[in-house]
């Protein structure tokens, strides 16, 4: 059994504010870490290890400093990091990040059929999930998206059993391998490194592979194989905000006339709004 | 601005303003730009050869470089573009179950209408499923100019990989300029299947779309790191301009009558399509009936208010509008309500008529999230809170005095109006 997990390295965005004044990003303190959801991907990835004899490689598009994500995979117990990091892979929407993974994928499966690829189901920096969907794609896997259960691995019979979030309920679909998932956070909750590991970890190679070493096809590498375009960016537009009573001058005071601005033209029905939300479940009805 | 050894004035990289987006690192012809450990682009002076070409592509203007000094280079051409012919039409994936559409694919029909009166271009709707009659009776009224309809008994559930060929077959017939679909669970799997099986660009997420005027290219704006940031999006040289968009970003229209003409396609899936098998499906109980986004009226429960002991309070004041209660992250991550109650750029993006805020601080992640809403009211404790720069009104006070005095306000103004 040969597993991949994708990860990315990801600014921790919970902490990434805006400087109101000069509408700039604060850079300061905020940390590069491995996106989280991906950390569950390696987590799940270990864990199939634990009953199975697998082989997990980890594969990370970015630069130079993106290593050190695939030595934290290292140490929770992945047994290959490999670094895709070219100067032609800069500024890759998710067509190219998706062409260049699976180019890395195609050439793992080369030395070790690729049996199981497991990617987060979204980044928490651009959140598209889309890279999975268009690796699978690609690589003509099947593809299981916003996984939360892995019900049973059966590697004899190439077979995987999982469970799969959908808007009423869950999904449990059996699939044939090779099959590519992309896991939600309540999956599996990602173990901490043991001292042992770490220290492996740090003696490890981490292998680094270029457009050359991936056979890429340069046209559909980085920002030339991208066709989304950032135009501009910008912080979102307020709303104009109302005024602001202080309820120590005055509860009441307050209170009324915050509902006189909330309410003018606005309790026209006893209820306010509740007709109009029925009749949206009406909408595009059959007879 | 510095000189290197050669003289040139090289250009340089304003850390606070970069985003890593790398874009200058790609387009730098000598390779003079990397990102540094800080995760932000940087600029070797001793390579950098002064043509200003990072200045010119950087979307967030981080880069200072002085024009007048700047060294002519000769760039490489890009490739030209591969515009198909212009199909004029607007196409938007109809998700349904067979009987009923997805309420988001209705919000598209409206902005995709929209999109397509700026560019003079026919609306179509793309139905791929096993049975859908029952959606064809009111096709007249649906905004669009076209129907079409990929029947196949194959289709009788949502499989990527057999709806994604289904759904890049229509378009590759239809030839749209754009295709929009909703940013639910399925609209994002099947959205990323079929931009791959098209190498085309897809934006996803977007809370707003428009048609430049000169260009006649889309733009899509959707919020990135975490909701710091809106980004503007496009995509110049690829058919069609995909986007996926969020419930209830969007309003929901009424048309008038408008003639539509329905069109059936024939279609077999690949004989390789993996489909998984459907051994069991578990119904989630929990969330019967509780989709906060259909609510008017959302008394919306925030870190301030974060106790169980104000749930009494929160529910009286949501009955009494005939709305329900939600919550923001923290409430949430307490293990106090559940994820599907959850408003912000992690939970649902809301638009009620009426939101409520109890002791929400208002992260610009929740309130990209409520942008929608008709009306907001914010109680909280602390004037500096960033939810008050958005609300119609505020209270500056603690929710415990100020929701008993709110629910008896607006008892009386009721009564009154009954009187």
């Amino acid at each position: 059994m040969h597993i991949v997990c994708c990860l990315k390295q990801v600014p921790d965005t919970a902490d990434v504010k805006i400087d109101s004044q000069t509408n700039t990003l604060i850079r300061e303190g905020v940390e590069s870490i491995m996106n989280p959801y991906d950390l569950v991907a390696v987590e799940t990835a270990v864990r199939l290890k634990e009953k199975h004899e697998c082989l997990i490689s980890a594969v990370c598009m970015g630069p130079a400093q993106a290593e050190s994500i695939l030595r934290q995979a290292l140490s929770l117990g992945v047994d290959k990091g490999i670094l895709l990091s070219d100067r032609a892979f800069a500024g890759a929407d998710t067509l190219a990040t998706s062409y260049t993974l699976a180019q890395a994928v195609s050439m793992l499966d080369r030395q070790h059929q690729v049996d199981l690829i497991i990617c987060g189901k979204q980044a928490i920096d651009g959140d598209t999930a889309q890279t999975g969907p268009g690796l699978a794609t690609r690589l003509g896997f099947a593809l299981l998206t916003y996984i939360t259960g892995l019900e049973s691995f059966k590697p004899s019979q190439r077979k995987i059993i999982v469970r799969r979030k959908v808007e009423e309920g869950q999904e449990v679909l059996e699939v044939n391998l090779p099959a590519l998932i992309t896991v939600e956070l309540d999956l599996a909750r990602p173990r901490r490194a043991s001292l042992p590991g770490l220290m492996k970890s740090l003696r490890r190679k981490i292998e680094v592979w270029d457009k050359n070493a991936i056979e890429a096809d340069a046209e559909q590498l980085g920002i030339k194989g991208s066709p989304t375009w950032v135009r501009r960016i910008g912080v979102p537009s307020p709303r104009a905000g109302g005024p602001t009573f202080n309820a120590a001058e005055g509860l009441q005071d307050a209170v009324d006339r915050s509902l006189d601005i909330l309410f003018q033209d606005f309790f026209t029905a006893d209820e306010p709004g509740v007709a109009e939300g029925e009749e949206h479940g009406k909408k595009f009805q059959g007879n | 601005m510095a000189k290197n050894s050669k003289g040139i004035e090289t250009a340089e990289i304003i850390a606070d303003k970069c985003i890593a987006c790398q874009i200058c690192i790609a387009e730098c012809p000598v390779g003079a730009i990397e990102l540094s450990p800080e995760g932000t682009a940087r600029v070797l002076p001793e390579v950098c050869i002064g043509c200003g070409e990072c200045a010119e592509v950087c979307p967030v203007e981080a880069v200072a470089f002085d024009k007048a000094g700047r060294k002519k280079f000769k760039k490489a051409e890009k490739p030209g573009p591969r515009i198909p012919v212009p199909g004029r039409v607007v196409a938007v994936y109809i998700e349904h179950n067979g009987q009923k559409a997805a309420d988001v694919s209705w919000e598209l029909l409206g902005k995709g209408r929209e999109l397509a009166d700026k560019l003079q271009a026919r609306l179509a709707a793309l139905v791929p499923g096993s049975e859908i009659n029952g959606l064809y009776s009111r096709v007249q009224n649906i905004g669009c100019d076209e129907f079409h309809v990929l029947e196949h008994k194959s289709l009788y559930r949502y499989v990527s990989s057999l709806y994604g060929h289904a759904l890049s077959a229509m378009v590759r017939r239809v030839e749209p300029e754009i295709l929009l679909l909703g940013a639910t669970s399925q609209g994002r799997d099947l959205a990323g299947v079929v931009a791959t099986h098209l190498k085309t660009g897809l934006t996803a997420d977007c809370t707003g779309l428009d048609i430049e005027e000169d260009s006649g290219l889309m733009l899509m704006t959707r919020p990135t790191f975490g909701g710091n940031i809106m980004a503007t999006i496009f995509c110049e040289n690829h058919r069609p301009q995909m986007a996926t968009v969020r419930p209830k970003v969007f309003p929901m229209p009424v048309f008038s009558e408008r003639e539509c003409k329905v069109i059936r396609h024939d279609w077999s899936p690949p004989d390789d399509a993996r489909i998984p098998e459907l051994i069991d499906f578990i119904e989630d109980t929990t969330r019967a009936g509780v989709d906060i986004t259909q609510y008017p009226v959302l008394i919306v429960a925030g870190k301030g208010a974060c106790s169980p002991d104000s749930f009494p309070m929160l529910e009286e004041l949501a009955g009494l509008l005939g709305g329900t209660v939600a919550c923001s992250r923290p409430v949430v991550e307490a293990g106090i309500m559940p994820y599907e109650r959850q408003v912000g750029q992690t939970g649902k993006t809301v638009a009620p008529r009426l939101y409520i805020g109890v002791g929400v601080s208002g992260a610009v992640q929740h309130r990209v999230a409520i942008q929608g809403a008709e009306r907001i009211l914010a109680v909280n404790t602390d004037p500096n809170a960033p939810i008050f720069q958005v609300a119609d009104a505020g209270i500056v006070g603690d929710y415990t005095q100020v929701l008993p005095e709110l629910i008896s306000r607006i008892k009386e103004r009721k009564k009154s109006r009954h009187d």
